[in-house]
């Protein structure tokens, strides 16, 4: 090796101990903190940098171009830094400046069930306390809006069939029993039995005759609730009720404290994409299954965890993110060509040798 | 720690003593005694694991309890290692199964779970599953350039290679797994969350590991064999780092981020 090639080298193995450091110092700072710092100026010089050896190399080297595997591997690397150098906020900016492409980042769109809308909100919600249309959305100057409308048609949570009782005691015990109407569950001799006579979708009091009256109320809203019979080892048996969204009190002479969790097993929001007033696409996004649409990927975020009325979706434009899979690809066929399937076609042209 | 006293957790336990007494036996040089004993531990483990999967009614891969009881299915990596690659280490692996099985067996809760929405993808099974396997030949690697370290080398008449070999022949098998492993879930969190990269914690140390192999690579390159210790010590980073990525971020909770389902 020449002193050349030896030094490149050299700064190779340096550059990518120094990201070795970085990975570490990001994970001990968190996603949030890690994010903003590696698109700091000296960050953006060090990818820059990271990049240039690569080509420097693939260039100076013959054998990373003549060897496939090497070829791959190394220009791969070179197509997923570029792609994403291209598609982060300073890429978009570059392009603004030198293309004229004015395309949103990454925002988050708020729809209510039945509407539509075209207004992406640049923040972070989680980061903003209040919630948007709780002020004037106007107030919100971080707002761009999309070349077409989506319309949320129906948003819909699905829990999984099995819910379950958590009954916690106060030095700690725990059980989780399966909600199943009518089985006795015993707790030992100090706790007695419970046992789940009814549950609701939603519950509701209501006043009949001057007398309260518990009904599961079949008018929209939601309200999930557990009918459950105490049995105390005397013998004596008491009614509750327990409530998914709000956690009981417990009183003094509680021996324990009870909670209703379903777990969601899925949330899908029924999107249609309105342009120019016809429907240009539709599909129902869940988690997993985001909606590709006008350079734009759209993901359900988050949900109105009140009254499930309506949906946050998470919109990403699209841009360089082709070049980063094509680097991917060129990566993995890259290694898996170079450190396997060489070796054995070598050896299976020996033997047939 | 507990004992678990469920099928689930007598089926962990009968593996651990299956796979002790394989070891002992081996040492006492009773290899064909010890190979039936390996042989019968990895049964019981392939049961476990099947055991686990029609209990939870997934691939069970979801939380720390199951991936660490896939790990202890190590036998076929074993086979393969001394079979076709001429890599030893036959013994030293039905000890790594042991002690993967023990915190499956006496540390991590093993209640079932269910699979929240983002684990519901067809990525969740090979994303998972080749990092696990390419962490156990990664476990082998570090083993043969602890040999190396300790200047240690097979029996001649064995026709398997000198440690420092070993441990880049298995690198070369074991590195395009944790890069396919990577890229999986590069591609999964882009699916699920709409970025191929959060710059989460778990994110970053299994970048950090997979830069270690980077590293080793290419130091063996500059130097070849001039500095086998060196070479070795690469090695047993990227395990200390793997374990790291696996273990640390679960337990230790000191860092915020989007793998909080894996604890
Ligand atoms: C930063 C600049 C880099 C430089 C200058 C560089 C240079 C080189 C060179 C000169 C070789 C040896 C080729 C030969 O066998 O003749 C090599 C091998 C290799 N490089 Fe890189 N490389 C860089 C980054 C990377 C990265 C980011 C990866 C990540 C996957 C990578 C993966 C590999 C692999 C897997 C080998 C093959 C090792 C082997 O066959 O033992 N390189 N590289």
């Amino acid at each position: 090796m020449n002193k050349f090639r030896r030094a490149v080298m050299w700064v190779a193995l340096a550059l990518i101990i120094l990201l070795l450091f970085l990975s570490v110092y990001g994970a001990f700072i968190g996603a949030a903190r890690a994010k903003g710092f590696i698109s700091r100026l000296p960050l953006v010089v060090y990818w820059i940098t990271f990049t240039l050896l690569l080509i420097t190399a693939l260039v100076m080297f013959r054998r990373l171009v003549r060897v496939p595997g090497l070829l791959l591997i190394h220009l791969g690397c070179v197509f997923i830094l570029a792609g994403a150098m291209w598609s982060s906020e300073t890429g978009h900016k570059l392009q603004k400046k030198l293309f004229g492409i004015d395309k949103i980042t990454t925002g988050q769109m708020i729809i209510f069930e039945g509407h539509s809308d075209n207004c992406v909100i640049l923040e972070d919600l989680k980061q903003i306390k209040k919630l948007p249309f709780s002020v004037e959305l106007d107030d919100l100057k971080q707002i761009k809006q999309l070349p077409f409308s989506v319309e949320l048609k129906d948003f819909q949570i699905e829990y999984y069939k099995t819910a379950y009782l958590h009954i916690q005691t106060r030095d700690g015990q725990g059980w989780r029993i399966p909600v199943e109407i009518d089985t006795e569950f015993p707790l030992g001799s100090e706790f007695g039995t419970v046992k789940i006579l009814k549950t609701f979708e939603n519950f509701k009091i209501t006043i009949e005759g001057g007398s309260k009256k518990i009904i599961d109320d079949p008018q929209p809203g939601s309200n999930p609730a557990l009918e459950v019979q105490i049995t105390s080892p005397e013998g004596q048996v008491t009614t509750r009720y327990v409530f998914e969204r709000f956690g009981g009190h417990t009183r003094p002479e509680d021996k324990f404290a009870l909670s209703y969790r379903r777990v969601i097993s899925d949330y899908i929001s029924r999107l249609r994409i309105i342009k120019d007033n016809k429907v240009a696409a539709e599909k129902d996004i869940e988690v997993n299954h985001p909606l590709s649409f006008g350079g734009y990927h759209f993901y359900q975020h988050s949900y109105d965890a009140e009254a499930g009325q309506y949906t946050v979706l998470m919109v990403v434009s699209n841009t360089g993110l082709a070049v980063v899979y094509a680097g991917y690809w060129m990566l993995c066929i890259g290694v898996i060509w170079h450190l396997w399937l060489r070796h054995i076609v070598a050896r299976i042209k020996l033997k047939n040798k | 720690m507990e004992i678990k006293y469920t099928v689930q957790g007598l089926l962990i336990y009968a593996t651990i003593i299956a796979y002790l007494s394989a070891f002992v036996t081996s040492l006492l040089r009773r290899e064909k005694t010890g190979h039936i004993l390996y042989l019968f531990g990895f049964a019981i483990a392939v049961f476990s694991f099947g055991y686990r999967w029609y209990h939870v009614r997934h691939v069970p891969l979801q939380n720390l309890f199951e991936v660490f009881l896939c790990l202890g299915m190590i036998y076929p990596v074993s086979l393969f290692c001394r079979r076709i690659l001429r890599v030893g280490g036959y013994s030293a692996d039905m000890l790594i199964g042991a002690i993967v099985l023990f915190p499956a067996g006496f540390v991590f809760n093993a209640e079932p779970q269910q699979l929240p929405p983002a684990l519901q993808s067809w990525l969740f099974t090979p994303h998972v599953a080749v990092y696990m396997l390419s962490y156990i030949i990664m476990a082998k690697a570090t083993f043969q350039a602890i040999l190396q370290l300790a200047g240690k080398g097979p029996n001649p008449n064995e026709n398997l290679l000198p440690p420092e070999q070993a441990t880049y022949r298995i690198i070369c098998i074991g590195f395009p797994l944790l890069t396919l492993g990577l890229v999986l879930g590069s591609y999964w969190g882009k699916k699920a969350w709409g970025d191929y990269w959060g710059w989460d914690p778990k994110e970053l140390w299994s970048l950090a590991s997979w830069l270690v192999y980077v590293g080793y690579f290419h130091f063996r390159y500059m130097f070849g064999k001039k500095h086998p210790r060196i070479n070795s010590f690469w090695a047993v980073a990227g395990m200390a780092a793997i374990i790291i990525t696996l273990l640390w971020v679960n337990l230790s909770r000191l860092f915020p981020g989007l793998h909080s389902y894996a604890t």
